[in-house]
C-alpha cells in the first residue's frame, strides 16, 4: 500500500497533441479516487501513466516515495484491470492467476495460497481449472480482478473496469468492488466515463476536462458545490439544469421571469438548478411551460421550458401536473456561474428569505 | 440459404459426384498403371482394374531404383524430398513469425520500410530471380547440398504477412497485462503469442511443407549428384529417358508415393489446419 503523488504531469503526443495538460494529484494510502470525464478529457492517459504503460513527457509521478517515471511497468507494484478483461485465452483461471506471480518466482505454496484466498473472495473456486472463454462475463470481470487482488499489490488501477457488462449486473459489480475496497483497503484508481458509478464508488472524484482537472474533492461536495459550469453539468443525472440568466438590483431574471430576489452579483451569468431543487406547482400562465412527462416509477421528470429554455423538474407522483406551471426555488440551491469562464460565483446568495414565487 | 427441394439437393450430389469422379480419376489411373507390367500401357488398351506386378514394381523402385533412367531408389530421393520440404516449412515458419513479432510489436526506426520491403518480396518469387540466385547459391558452395535447396527457398513474405496480420487481431491489452505481468518480450512471445497462433502455425505447416515437396524448378538447378536429387525431380528424369520409351509402370509408382507424405499432412493436421482458416482462437 502506499500513496501516488502527480506533479505537473503532462502529456504530449508526437505531433504535439497535449492530451494531459499538466496535472497535480495527492491520492493518500488506501483512498479509492476515481478520474471520471467524458471521452477524450485524458483520463485513460493518465492512468496509463500511472500505470507506465504511457511515457510521462513532463512532470514526475511517485508511488510510495519512489519516483516512478522510468519504472517499467512490472516493477512498479502496481496491478491493473482492464475494459476488456485482458485475460489470456489459452490459459485457464488457475494460470491466469498465476502467471503474474511465477514471472516474479515466488515459491509454489505461496501461488497455491494466494490463489485459493482470492478466489475464495471472489467466488471463483469452481471455475478455476476453466479457460476464459467457457466463462461469463461477469466471471471473466472476477477473474480479471483476481489477477490484480492476487498480486497483493501497492495500488489498483482500474480502466473504465463495467463498462462491457449489462446494466444489472455493472450495478451488482460496483457494489463488490465497493465491498472489495472497504476489505482489502488498498489504494485505487479508477477510471470511468459514468458519473454514477463515480460518485457511489469514489472516496474522492477528479472530475477531468481536456486534459486538465476541473475539481478533486468527496463525490457529495463537488455535486452539492460544483466549481465550474463543467463540473454542474457532468455530475448527477438528469444533469443540472443550466440558464442564461442576468442579475439586476439582486433579482436573477431568465428572460422577463424574476426567478429569485437576493442574489449577490450583477450582470448576465449562468444559472443552475437541480432537478430535485426545482419545485413546481399547476399555474395558469405560470412559466414553466410542460412539455412532456417522464414515468421513472417512483418519481416523475417533467420537461419543459421557461422563456425558450430547456428546463427538467424533478417531482413526486403525488404533485398535481399542467400545461403552465410556477416554479419555486429555495435560494440555497441556486448556483451561479462566471458567462465568461463558466467559474462558480461563491456566497452568490446573500441570505434566505421567504423563497421567492416566480410567477410569469 | 437453405433450401429443400429434392432435385436440388440430386443436382447438388450429382455435381459432387462428377467432381470427386473428375479429381481422383488420374490418380486412379496412376495407380492402375503401376500395378502392371511396363509395356501394358503402352498397347493402347488402358485397363482400369490394377495388375499383378504391383509388388514387385513398389520393391524395385523403393529400394534399387530403376538403373535405365539414372534414377536411385525411392526412400532416397523421398528423404532428400522429406528433408528439404521440413527445412523449408520450419525454416519459413521460425523466421516469418519472428520477423512479424519484431514489425508487430516493436517500435523501432524504419519499422515500416522493413514491413515494405519483405512485403515486396511477394512479387519476386524463385523463378523470376532464378539466375542471380543460383550465382549467389553456386558462390557460396551450396550446389548439391541440403542448405543449397532450401535456404534459398525459407525466404518469402507470405508467412510474414499472415502472421503480421494475425498479431493485429491480438488486443493490445494482452501485452499490456502480460507487461504488468512482468512478461519480457520474449516471455511474451513465447508464453503468449506462440500458443495463440498455434492454429495458424498449423496450417501454415501445411501449405508450406506441400509447397517444399512439390517444388521442381529449384532443385533440378542446383543437384547434379544423383544423391541428393528430390522425388518430383526424380521422376521427371524417369521420363525423360534416352533411345527407349518411359517405364510407365516405375513412374506411376514413384508418382503414387510423391503423393503420400503430402496427403499424410494435410490429413494428420486437417482438424487444426481447418480450425486455423476458419476461426481464430481468442
Amino acid at each position: 500500500m502506499a500513496q501516488i503523488t502527480l506533479s505537473g504531469v503532462k502529456k504530449i503526443y508526437p505531433g504535439g497533441v497535449e492530451a494531459v495538460k499538466g496535472v497535480d494529484l495527492e491520492i493518500a494510502e488506501g483512498e479509492f479516487v476515481v478520474f471520471v470525464g467524458p471521452s477524450g478529457c485524458g483520463k485513460s492517459t493518465l492512468l496509463r501513466m500511472i500505470a507506465g504503460l504511457e511515457t510521462v513527457s513532463q512532470g514526475e509521478i511517485r508511488i510510495g516515495d519512489r519516483v516512478v517515471n522510468n519504472v517499467e511497468p512490472a516493477d512498479r507494484d502496481i496491478a491493473m484491470v482492464f475494459q476488456n478483461y485482458a485475460l489470456y485465452p489459452h490459459m485457464s483461471v488457475r494460470q491466469n492467476l498465476s502467471y503474474g506471480l511465477k514471472n516474479r518466482k515466488m515459491p509454489k505454496e505461496e501461488i497455491t495460497r494466494r490463489i485459493d484466498d482470492t478466489a475464495r473472495i471472489l467466488q471463483i473456486t469452481d471455475y478455476l481449472d476453466r479457460k476464459p472463454r467457457a466463462l461469463s462475463g461477469g466471471q471473466r470481470q472476477r477473474v480479471a480482478m483476481g489477477r490484480a487482488i492476487v498480486r497483493d499489490p501497492a495500488a489498483f488501477l482500474f480502466d473504465e473496469p463495467l463498462s462491457n457488462l449489462d446494466a444489472k449486473l455493472r450495478l451488482h459489480m460496483r457494489g463488490e468492488i465497493k465491498h472489495l475496497h472497504r476489505r482489502l483497503a488498498t489504494t485505487s484508481v479508477y477510471v470511468t466515463h459514468d458519473q454514477l458509478e463515480a460518485m457511489t464508488l469514489a472516496d474522492k472524484l477528479v472530475v477531468l476536462n481536456g486534459g486538465r482537472i476541473e475539481q478533486v474533492g468527496k463525490p457529495l461536495d463537488l455535486y452539492r458545490r460544483p466549481a465550474s459550469v463543467f463540473v454542474a453539468g457532468f455530475l448527477g443525472a438528469p444533469a443540472m439544469n443550466l440558464l442564461d440568466a442576468h442579475v439586476d438590483g439582486g433579482a436573477l431574471h431568465v428572460g422577463d421571469v424574476q426567478i429569485l430576489q437576493g442574489v449577490a452579483a450583477q450582470g448576465p451569468v449562468i444559472a443552475g438548478l437541480r432537478p430535485e431543487d426545482v419545485h413546481a406547482r399547476v399555474q395558469p400562465g405560470g412559466a414553466f411551460r410542460l412539455e412532456f412527462v417522464e414515468e421513472l416509477g417512483g418519481m416523475r421528470l417533467l420537461h419543459g421550458s421557461v422563456e425558450g429554455q430547456r428546463l427538467i423538474i424533478q417531482s413526486p407522483l403525488q404533485a398535481e401536473v399542467g400545461p403552465e406551471m410556477a416554479l419555486q426555488i429555495a435560494p440555497e440551491a441556486l448556483h451561479l456561474f462566471n458567462v465568461a469562464d463558466g467559474m462558480r460565483i461563491t456566497n452568490a446568495v446573500r441570505q434566505a428569505p421567504e423563497a421567492a414565487d416566480a410567477t410569469g | 440459404m437453405v433450401e429443400n427441394r429434392p432435385f436440388l439437393t440430386f443436382l447438388a450430389h450429382l455435381v459432387m459426384v462428377l467432381g470427386v469422379l473428375f479429381v481422383a480419376f488420374p490418380v486412379w489411373i496412376a495407380f492402375v498403371a503401376s500395378t502392371h507390367e511396363p509395356g501394358t500401357f503402352l498397347s493402347g488398351v488402358v485397363p482400369m482394374l490394377p495388375g499383378k506386378a504391383g509388388w514387385e514394381t513398389y520393391r524395385q523402385i523403393l529400394f534399387s531404383g530403376v538403373s535405365a533412367s539414372g534414377a536411385p531408389p525411392i526412400w532416397l530421393m523421398m528423404k532428400n524430398s522429406l528433408i528439404m520440404a521440413l527445412s523449408i516449412t520450419v525454416g519459413k515458419i521460425t523466421i516469418s513469425i519472428l520477423s512479424a513479432f519484431a514489425i508487430v510489436y516493436f517500435r523501432f526506426p524504419f519499422r515500416v520500410a522493413a514491413f515494405w520491403l519483405i512485403f515486396i518480396t511477394l512479387m519476386l518469387p524463385v523463378e523470376v530471380r532464378i539466375v542471380p540466385t543460383f550465382k549467389v547459391v553456386a558462390d557460396l558452395g551450396m550446389l548439391n547440398s541440403y542448405a543449397g535447396l532450401s535456404i534459398p527457398l525459407i525466404a518469402s513474405a507470405t508467412a510474414t504477412f499472415l502472421f503480421r496480420q494475425f498479431f493485429l487481431t491480438i488486443p493490445d491489452e494482452l501485452a499490456e497485462a502480460a507487461r504488468i505481468d512482468g512478461a519480457s518480450p520474449m516471455k511474451f512471445f513465447r508464453d503468449m503469442v506462440l500458443p495463440l497462433s498455434r492454429t495458424n502455425i498449423a496450417a501454415l505447416f501445411v501449405i508450406l511443407f506441400i509447397y517444399g515437396w512439390n517444388q521442381y524448378v529449384w532443385p533440378m538447378l542446383i543437384t547434379t549428384d544423383p544423391d541428393h536429387y528430390t522425388l518430383v525431380m526424380g521422376i521427371k528424369r524417369m521420363v525423360a529417358v534416352a533411345d527407349s520409351d518411359p517405364q510407365w509402370n516405375y513412374v506411376m509408382a514413384s508418382v503414387v508415393l510423391a503423393m503420400l507424405p503430402p496427403v499424410l499432412v494435410v490429413v494428420g493436421m486437417q482438424r487444426l489446419f481447418v480450425k486455423g482458416l476458419v476461426e481464430q482462437e481468442k
